[in-house]
């Protein structure tokens, strides 16, 4: 019992202990990048580090607390990203009297349409308000309805059967979205409507508190979720679940709940990032950003773990942020034989997702098992026993 | 020969090989291998680089396309799998770390095309690799040489495998890993071996497929979906399974786009992709171990037994 206890605060403390490291490592470069290239670039940063660690939650949801490998993160997005380029504007559209049928997304009307639905919008706070959480809603509702629909085939199949036929879903429906044009344009990217249009030069420092409540208040519900009885289940089934069934566990609904609950997260992830760029283009929501980046944040933040999630998505943001904007001082050298040093950032994202396997498989904050209640409940637990059976 | 079935006929035979590449690897290592992609976009521009730079046809250039992949396989087993295999990695681990291998060799290959646009001052971007070839019976030469070469490679393979010791050797460790280990087989070989084999088939793969598609750095992302589709069509079971299913899905989004859109319009070529991805998804509704599982042995030997069909089922 004795050893229990300190073994798990010695545990704790090296937790701490690197979440502090990387928080200074991280707010170094932010200084740095401060001093050197002004506030825009943090700013820029932050609403990247919002968007992505909301997609990656969801993500470290189903793959780390539920072990469903999903590679196929980009349908859940595509989902939110389409929900928010298409409905939102057809209403207040079709609410002005404006075309909101499908001539909405045809590139000769949707772009003398979305600066009128703009200026109404720039006009009263509250319609602009309304208009964001009608857009979060969507989103949600259409990632659920997307992750329910990917569940049903899916869900019987086994791990590397799974994440393939899930990867090829997600560039499925990119495909869907490049060629139809009703949804969002096709070929030509679909403009949204802008809710934080009313603050016009200060758009993005409205932009980053309100997103950063949003992903705060994802990530206090994942946290609690993770650690309610449903989180615990979620981990039987993943360490093992034959087990789990054994024990009476409904696997095919608990992995449907996760899946639908991560789908509806990373949909709301896609439409703050529609929200934030002010277009759909089909074609830009690839595999590559929203899968594999996702992938990579969530495992060197360390798989299970939603604080670590976090400080992986900071630490590659600024990393990726600095390639590009580091490119011709620091990678002079290349840009001489004529390669452009932005293909850099595949190779960091290869390198890390090599370098975590292989050297640190679980990650900057290794996941923490807490107990099923607090110590101090259990305590008492076991003292009140002990004093019955004496 | 319609335009769809040369062009058809072209990529299948690419996505065999590339499908057949994955199902190997993937029954001796329990790997499921991203890498492909960018091994296949390897072959396409080791290829690429012969005939703009040294000119000649294309076809001369693939035992370097077999050599550049084996390579490109055996610092893959070298540096990532076979550390992760002694750990007993779980299977989206090996699947991930060979993503992170893709990753690398993407930006390396975009690395390489911007070298040659700079340096060479030519177009690797949007290659059209079919300009190359020559002109036999009327028809493209490739639609003749690529189903034969990959007969031929195949046969090759086959005799490997069967006749040769080291070949039986390796299905020995394919079957039963732990039995083939005590009796003397060195699992390390076999698994170093089928590397070469998978990496030197998925850039010939990639090689092949370029003759009917667009050559660009991101063909093989763009295609590998196709071929994992094809992979487990086969079935993920054998060698055999794995090439049978990514010639059924290459033909088969050629044939099914041709004749969706005589019937329909152009609007579905759009959609292209999907038609494969259905066909996919059908048959494992059907036959839920894919292509190899239906046991056509068995079909044929209750034909012909008659009564006593009700018996063995």
């Amino acid at each position: 019992m004795i050893t229990n206890e300190s073994s798990g605060d010695k545990f704790k403390g090296l937790i701490m202990s690197r979440i502090v490291f990387v928080l200074a490592v991280i707010i170094a470069l932010l200084a740095f990048l401060y001093f050197s290239r002004g506030i825009s670039i943090i700013l820029t940063i932050l609403i990247q580090v919002t968007i992505f660690s909301i997609i990656t939650m969801s993500l470290n949801l189903e793959s780390g607390y539920a072990g469903i490998p999903q590679f196929g993160r980009v349908a859940a997005v595509i989902a939110g990203a389409f929900a928010v380029g298409a409905i939102p504007g057809r209403i207040m559209a079709a609410f002005m009297g404006l075309p909101s049928g499908a001539e909405y997304a045809s590139d000769t009307v949707n772009f003398k349409l979305v600066p009128e639905i703009n200026s109404l919008l720039a006009g009263s706070w509250l319609i602009s308000l309304g208009f964001l959480i009608m857009c979060l809603v969507l989103a949600a509702l259409s990632g659920a309805l997307i992750g329910w629909l990917i569940s049903r085939p899916a869900i019987r199949l086994k791990e590397g059967y799974l994440g393939i036929s899930m990867l090829a879903i997600g560039d499925f429906f990119m495909w869907v979205g490049h060629n139809w044009k009703i949804i969002v344009g096709g070929s030509t990217p679909v403009n949204v409507p802008d809710p934080f249009r009313m603050f016009g030069a200060d758009r993005f420092n409205v932009i980053v508190p309100v997103f950063f409540v949003i992903a705060i208040l994802i990530f206090i519900y994942l946290n609690k979720l993770t650690q309610s009885p449903f989180g615990r289940n979620l981990r039987m089934l993943r360490d093992n679940d034959l087990s789990a069934n054994a024990a009476g566990l409904n696997i095919v609904k608990v992995r449907t709940q996760a899946l639908v609950i991560g789908a509806a997260i990373a949909a709301i992830g896609g439409g703050l990032y529609v929200i934030y760029t002010g277009s759909v283009a089909a074609i830009g929501l690839t595999r590559l950003t929203f899968t594999f980046w996702p992938w990579a944040y969530m495992m060197l933040g360390g798989i299970g773990s939603n604080i670590g999630v976090f400080l992986g998505v900071f630490l590659l943001t600024i990393l990726r942020t600095m390639i590009i904007i580091f490119r011709s001082t620091w990678f002079g050298f290349l840009m001489q034989v004529g390669i452009d040093p932005l293909w850099l950032e595949y190779t960091l994202l290869g390198a890390v997702i090599i370098i975590v396997i292989l050297f640190m498989p679980h990650g900057l904050v290794p996941e923490k098992i807490a107990p099923m209640l607090p110590s101090k409940r259990i305590k008492k637990v076991l003292a009140d026993r002990q004093a019955v059976s004496e | 020969m319609a335009p769809w079935m040369s062009s058809g006929l072209i990529y299948a035979s690419g996505l065999a090989l590339t499908a057949g590449s994955i199902t190997l690897l993937y029954i001796v290592t329990r790997t499921f291998n991203f890498a492909v992609a960018s091994m296949a976009t390897i072959g396409f521009y080791v290829v690429y680089t012969g005939v703009t730079l040294f000119g000649g046809l294309p076809y001369q250039y693939y035992p370097f396309v077999l050599i550049i992949g084996a390579i490109t396989g055996v610092i893959c087993y070298y540096g990532l799998n076979r550390p992760l295999l002694y750990r007993k990695a779980a299977e989206t681990t090996l699947m991930m770390s060979t993503l992170g291998y893709d990753l690398i060799l993407l930006s390396l290959i975009q690395m390489y095309a911007d070298f040659l646009t700079y340096n060479f001052k030519l177009f690797p971007r949007r290659v059209t690799m079919s300009l190359f070839d020559f002109e036999l019976f009327g028809e493209r030469a490739a639609a003749f040489i690529l189903p034969v070469i990959a007969i031929g490679f195949l046969m090759i393979l086959h005799f490997f495998l069967t006749k040769t010791k080291f070949g039986i050797a390796m299905r020995a460790t394919i079957e039963n890993p732990t039995l083939a280990g005590a009796s003397g087989i060195n699992s390390d070989r076999v698994y170093l071996v089928s590397w070469i084999i998978s990496g030197g088939m998925a850039s010939l793969g990639g090689a092949f497929m370029v003759m009917a598609m667009t050559g660009t750095p991101v063909m093989g992302m763009y295609t590998i979906p196709l071929m994992f589709a094809g992979a487990i069509l086969g079935g993920l079971g054998n060698i055999y399974g794995g090439i049978l299913g990514g010639m059924v899905i290459g033909l088969t989004e050629y044939a099914g786009v041709y004749l969706l859109a005589q019937q329909f319009g152009p609007w579905v070529l759009g959609y292209r992709m999907g038609i494969p991805l259905f066909i996919m998804a059908a048959t494992l509704l059907v036959f839920p171990r894919g292509l190899s599982g239906i046991p056509l042995g068995k079909i044929i030997k209750n034909l012909f037994a008659g009564q006593k069909r009700g018996a063995s089922v």
